[in-house]
């Protein structure tokens, strides 16, 4: 499997494949660097609250409940499984579980048990997929459907409220200044990022995205590293979902809504191919980063949802036709 | 396995008679005529919208954009009928929906994007966009006359949403089997390059299947529109997964290639008998959400495990 990382990163440095596209490369290697740097000067200009401390902080920690969704999406796009559909339901599982769980088991054990059953959840996706062949957007829909269907008739419904004060007061405190909940996001990454980049499972993904046949020729469990890829996106789903849930001390069964878009958003702005074989976690935050900035200078400037949602549709269309154009450009 | 695969080729009529049996058994009445005329029309909806996709399955492609597009022509059709009139602005509503699928047409075959995250990226679009007309609050249209007359039975079981569907289905039927441009949709979506060597364009093909399928979904959301007199962003959310699902059922292959119109009437019954039969039960929503999913699982499962006819050495390769 080093072969096949190895002979692909010569693909990308080779010059035959480059040869006439400086401006593309450039645009496509650091055009997301000048975009974010873009957003912060027009945000900075545009409106006096933008780059205040506690702006920033709203940011980071809205960022930080996507961002860990965003670390589990990364290897699901990297593993060529498109896209993971079921994070509204897993999260929804994480929220409304870790919230529901607290008088019965307490809090740890309700924490531990919600993120292990969104895990489940993933499981299920992983089989799907990887051990079965079925398409991923058609399975995870399905399963999303079906657990997000049994997690609500398990609470009837309804709300769930928190019974715990004083877990919540522990994830909305601050070290530093720094949201807590942020810095349980910089741990995700940075663990994602390890496993991704530098261990034999992160090049094992890699090398399934990148080239199914010839992973599975030279001794890559790829039906497990697919799989595998499914269950860590339902981990960390659920782990975001159950700090939501701390966060609001209130969970609903539609809380999850959205998350899935704005997950696929940032991995896919950040440059990320939907065909899989390439991607880091740094990249997909960079997108997440840019795609946070936006929405957040969207609501100082007053626009209203519907628009901001329609903005992102067109920046996922827009990422990925360019991702394509670029693509075709390097291999001519 | 030969039995095994000759349920796989009738499944569709199996599954069906089962669920009308199970349905007859829980439900009391359930064969009376109301109740069959009222599953129908609820089963129009996610039928006229099921046969565009099966159409734009059998080429190969995807749209996950259905239910945003019935929601958006449905707002259309209601918010221009105060200056347009009641037939201008349904036409309106469904030229959105064609806008719609060429929006997604554009996206898929002209920039080459994945089908299903253009479509994906289109339905977060759309569905924005109902949003933002409606200012998120359903809108009435002007005459409620106009939706009793639309939502009237005729013969005891017809409404003119059923009777469209059905009239559709025997057409795409028609048009699958007995013409040249039906049989090239199959080749199209069994291999592209193969029917692009033998002379078939398949990028206008693919084009035209996201146009007709944005169509249909864009007809289905009018006459739901026109039929409750209403028009609400949220319309539809719940279909996607309805809609493939009863394609599936109807035994059309993700993958393309593979599909048929009597298979799709047949899952649309079935999906409508379900929800009638748990809607008379008074099943929760989203019990009936699990249901709907774990048909489709099952049914997708069953699809890549069970292979129909008799298995060729080329068939096991291409398995393999």
């Amino acid at each position: 499997m080093t072969d096949i990382a190895l002979t692909m990163q010569d693909d990308l440095g080779n010059p035959r494949f480059n040869r006439g596209n400086r401006l593309a490369e450039l645009l496509s290697r650091n055009g997301l660097i000048i975009a974010i740097l873009a957003i912060v000067i027009y945000g900075s200009l545009a409106s006096p609250v933008f780059f205040t401390a506690g702006n920033m902080v709203n940011v980071l920690t809205s960022m930080a409940i996507v961002g860990i969704v965003v670390v589990g999406m990364t290897f699901v796009l990297v593993v060529g499984g498109l896209a993971d559909l079921s994070v509204p339901a897993t999260i929804a599982c994480g929220a409304i579980l870790s919230l529901a769980l607290q008088p019965m088991i307490g809090p740890i054990p309700a924490f531990v048990l919600a993120i292990a059953l969104a895990g489940a959840c993933g499981l299920v996706n992983g089989l799907l997929v990887g051990y079965i062949g079925i398409n991923p957007i058609i399975a995870t829909l399905g399963v999303g459907t079906i657990v997000l269907g049994i997690v609500q008739a398990a609470v009837g419904g309804v709300i769930v409220y928190g019974a715990d004060p004083a877990s919540a007061a522990l994830v909305k405190s601050r070290v530093l200044g720094i949201p807590t909940i942020a810095l349980i996001f910089l741990v995700i990454a940075i663990v994602g990022n390890f496993v991704l980049s530098r261990s034999f499972w992160g090049r094992w993904t890699i090398a399934t995205g990148g080239n199914y046949n010839a992973a599975q020729a030279s001794a890559v469990p790829v039906r497990a590293v697919k799989a595998g890829a499914f269950v860590i996106t339902a981990l960390c789903s659920g782990l975001s979902g159950a700090l939501l849930g701390l966060t609001l001390q209130s969970a609903r069964p539609l809380v999850g809504t959205g998350y899935e878009f704005s997950a696929i958003t940032a991995v896919v702005v950040g440059g990320i191919s939907i065909m899989g074989g390439f991607g880091s976690v740094p990249r997909a935050i960079a997108g997440l980063v840019f795609v946070q900035l936006l929405t957040n200078i969207m609501v100082l400037q007053g626009v209203r949802t519907p628009v901001q949602g329609f903005v992102l549709g067109l920046l996922i269309a827009g990422a990925v036709a360019l991702d394509v154009a670029l693509r075709k450009r390097g291999a001519a | 396995m030969a039995m095994l695969s000759g349920v796989a080729r009738y499944r569709v009529g199996l599954i069906l008679g089962l669920t009308l049996l199970v349905a007859s058994i829980l439900v009391p009445g359930f064969f009376g005529m109301t109740t069959l005329g009222l599953g129908l029309d609820r089963g129009a909806s996610i039928g006229i919208i099921a046969i565009g996709l099966t159409a734009l399955l059998i080429a190969g492609q995807i749209d996950l954009s259905g239910g945003a597009v019935f929601a958006l022509s449905g707002i259309v059709s209601i918010v221009l009928q105060p200056s347009l009139g009641i037939w201008p602005a349904a036409c309106v509503g469904v030229a959105a929906g064609a806008a719609a699928g060429v929006l997604n047409g554009i996206l898929s075959v002209v920039f080459r994007v994945n089908s299903l995250v253009a479509t994906l990226a289109t339905m977060l679009i759309f569905r924005s966009v109902a949003h933002w007309v409606t200012a998120s609050q359903p809108v009435a249209g002007i005459d409620i006359m106009f939706s009793l007359a639309l939502a009237k039975v005729y013969f005891d079981i017809f409404t003119v949403r059923s009777a469209l569907f059905l009239a559709a289905i025997l057409l795409l039927h028609f048009w699958l089997t007995r013409t040249v441009p039906g049989r090239n949709l199959f080749a199209v979506g069994s291999n592209a390059s193969a029917a692009e060597a033998s002379g078939i364009s398949t990028d206008r093909m693919m084009f035209l299947g996201f146009v007709f399928a944005s169509t249909l979904a864009g007809v289905a959301g009018v006459l739901q529109s026109l039929a409750t007199n209403t028009g609400s962003p949220v319309f539809g959310s719940e279909l996607t997964v309805a809609v493939i699902a009863a394609v599936v059922v109807g035994g059309t292959r993700l993958e393309g290639g593979r599909g048929s119109a009597l298979g799709t009437l047949g899952g649309v019954l079935t999906i409508a008998a379900l929800t009638t039969a748990m809607e008379f039960q008074s099943v929760p929503a989203y019990v009936q959400q699990v249901v709907a999913g774990f048909i489709l699982i099952l049914l997708v499962v069953l699809d890549r495990t069970v292979r129909t006819g008799t298995p060729t050495h080329a068939a096991a390769v291409a398995s393999a």
